[in-house]
């Protein structure tokens, strides 16, 4: 090893040194900064409780619809939130590219008041809507891309209202008409309401036992939507239960659908893209190890 | 071939000008890959302009229709979703390689003399990139872009005497509204063409200086210096490789990311979103402005002018900095300082994505404190760095004489 090289050595430890000690400086910046956003958990206003994630097969890279929920979905969506609700940005006609036969859509739409050609608008008349209501309701067309939480959320709101246990326990924790801590807890592990603060908590009893629109995922807890889908709600031809749980995971996933048909598209191409770009960067390096080799 | 470029020599010298300023311009041989990112800017520039042009080609500016028009970009347009998540996406790959960019020359002292002007000419660039992105964030009509809208114009009501009517003349009305979004859409259009122009005039503050480099020392030898081609034209486009790869990945599998969902409301006058954040390049600005909340009715103004400061005060920069020595790699003290005005930067961030009356530990720490306290940091900075180098605190260490 000549002098030089030692040199050339030294420098390159000297150098990797550095790069190891910026690099572990960054780390344990982020490490601690990490830490405390997480433990510190910031208190907002108020508490609201966050819908659980669900198994959705569309999502990820390699995600697909499933195409059989994706017609009970629209189905759902048709039969069901298109008294009140419009789907404005999907025509009926478009929903032949779900698999549905030019005949099935026209009974669709009819179903609903409109012709094949007609966007997915609600016969609901907006006026009356917000008479009855107290509010429009909202346009379904991008609803799970509008919401924190997403397709989850909207899971949680049409799968969280207050079922007969919930208002059972409803009934017997307000017959005192007071709620105790231990009552508190019991009350927070079913309807995900705040422990902390048993007064809040009994005046969201009483509303919920008044017959208000409860709903455990919604932020504030109380909204204008009733529940909208109950156990057979929707008559399914694929003998597919029509449970509220299943008739819900169908039309959210139809409604992820309408909110960018063009997703699957989107993902197809991205693979080529990235791919492509990952070949030619290998080989951009290559050329750059290479020429840059003479330089000392 | 050669004739022809003869014949266009004789009258423009393009063959001379691009050997002395793109294949032979010297640049130093010791770049890091932190030299990668104003190239990279280059070209995240020219995807948003690029994508914008055919945007613009779909897009309308009015109130009754830009939310529409939006979706049936997304839709109905082919590829519309890739140009409107590739130029969303773009405007915050374009901030995250900025700020390595500015961070970059400010840990190296690439604004110290003879470097001033080129560094002008970068805040300028940035003070516009603001702009611009603020005002196009406004064009798809969403509840964030409302509320966003009239929250940031508001500002303008805290500047005295002039305030409140200068805030009418802005919106072009008493309210944000369709004359609001309208001029938003041609300044929009305009700015970046003026920005490309103001780019122009970095380049070529940059050549008439040449690159600084890690080392932070005057390159005097020409044994020191690569020509530009082949070296780094093939170390960019690599980088370019790079990018494109991180970029697609979220073009193509998250391009909401760095989306509020609440954008994807239509926006509507008549409902205050439960909390309206700015995008997150624009955060810790935010937090700065918000920091400012205990000099009653003065604390508007003054936590605009902090928020404007924020920015400015890298103007003067180069004249805080009285160190004999450019490069932090030599500089043990600064280089600390350096780091805590990153993770200040961040922490700052942090704050401006949270409501204004959190609390963290348990409500023991109002996020307005950590804001307030982080606020003062950042300004401490440029205060300490010029403190330890004016009074020749810091020692630094050995420079080298030469690349």
């Amino acid at each position: 090893m000549n002098c030089k090289e030692v040199v050339g050595f030294r420098s390159v430890v000297k150098r990797a040194g550095r790069v190891v000690r910026s690099a572990a400086a960054i780390m344990v910046a982020t490490a601690t900064l990490a830490t405390v956003l997480v433990s510190g958990d910031v208190q907002a206003s108020s508490g609201v409780a966050i819908p659980p994630k669900q198994p959705w097969s569309f999502l990820g890279v390699f995600g697909q619809f499933d195409q059989a929920a994706l017609k009970r979905g629209a189905q759902v969506a048709a039969q069901s939130c298109m008294a009140c609700h419009s789907i404005k940005y999907i025509k009926f006609d478009q929903l032949r590219q779900l698999g549905f036969s030019e005949l099935e859509v026209k009974a669709l739409a009819e179903g609903a008041g409109r012709t094949k050609k007609d966007a997915m608008i609600s016969s609901m008349d907006p006026v009356a809507a917000k008479e009855s209501f107290g509010v429009v309701p909202p346009d379904l067309s991008l609803i799970t891309k509008a919401r924190k939480g997403y397709e989850d959320y909207v899971y949680g709101i049409l799968t969280g209202y207050a079922t007969e246990s919930d208002m059972a326990l409803a009934n017997r924790v307000m017959a005192d008409g007071q709620v105790t801590a231990e009552e508190a807890k019991e009350v927070a592990s079913a309807l995900l309401l705040d422990a902390h603060h048993p007064d809040k908590m009994a005046e969201s009893l009483k509303r919920l036992i008044g017959g208000e629109n409860f709903n455990r995922y919604f932020p504030g807890n109380f909204f204008a939507m009733p529940q909208p889908l109950m156990d057979g709600a929707v008559a399914y031809t694929d003998g597919t239960e029509n449970s509220k749980v299943q008739l819900s995971r169908d039309v959210v996933t139809f409604l992820a659908w309408a909110a960018e048909p063009t997703q699957m598209e989107r993902k197809a191409l991205g693979i080529k893209v990235i791919l492509y770009l990952v070949v030619l960067t290998i080989m951009l390096y290559a050329v750059k190890r290479r020429l840059w080799a003479k330089v000392h | 071939m050669s004739k022809i470029m003869e014949w266009v020599d004789e009258r423009l010298p393009v063959t001379e000008l691009l050997k002395s300023q793109a294949t032979e311009y010297p640049t130093p041989k010791n770049l890091n890959y932190w030299w990668n990112f104003g190239s990279l800017a280059l070209l995240v520039l020219i995807i948003m302009i690029a994508t914008g042009l055919f945007l613009a080609m779909h897009y309308k500016a009015d109130a009754n229709q830009s939310f529409d028009v939006v979706e049936h970009i997304m839709r109905d347009v082919n590829f519309g979703w890739l140009l409107r998540y590739a130029h969303a996406n773009g405007a915050s790959f374009f901030f995250l390689v900025v700020y390595v960019h500015i961070l970059r020359g400010m840990y190296y002292g690439s604004y110290r003399k003879p470097r001033e002007i080129l560094w002008w000419f970068g805040i300028i660039i940035f003070f516009m990139m603001m702009g611009t992105a603020f005002m196009g964030y406004v064009l798809p009509w969403g509840q964030m872009s409302y509320w966003g809208a009239a929250v940031i114009t508001n500002l303008m009501s805290a500047i005295p005497v002039i305030g409140e009517e200068l805030v009418i003349w802005i919106w072009g009305g008493f309210s944000v509204g369709d004359p609001t979004l309208n001029r938003f859409f041609a300044l929009h259009f305009l700015l970046p063409l003026v920005i490309f122009g103001v780019v122009i005039l970095h380049l070529w503050a940059l050549h008439a200086v040449h690159s600084n480099n890690p080392d932070g020392i005057d390159v005097h030898d020409e044994k020191d210096t690569l020509p530009f081609h082949p070296y780094y034209t093939v170390k960019d486009l690599y980088g370019y490789g790079v990018f494109m790869i991180v970029f697609c990945v979220f073009v193509f599998y998250a391009p909401n990311f760095f989306l509020e969902p609440d954008n994807y409301i239509p926006a509507n006058p008549m409902q205050t979103p439960a909390h309206i954040v700015p995008e997150w390049y624009f955060l810790p600005f935010y937090a700065i402005l918000r920091s400012i909340d205990f000099l009653g009715s003065f604390s508007k103004l003054a936590g605009v002018l902090a928020m404007v400061g924020a920015i400015m005060i890298l103007f003067i920069l180069p004249f805080l900095d009285r160190s004999p020595v450019r490069s932090f790699r030599y500089r043990p003290l600064s280089r600390q300082l350096f780091w805590i005005f990153v993770v200040d930067c961040v922490v700052l961030g942090w704050v401006g994505y949270n409501p204004a009356d959190a609390a963290i530990f348990n409500g023991a720490l109002p996020l307005i404190v950590v804001g307030r306290t982080c606020t003062a940091i950042y300004f401490g900075y440029f205060f300490v760095l010029w403190a330890i180098t004016a009074f020749d605190i810091e020692k630094h260490q050995p420079v080298p004489k030469s690349i």
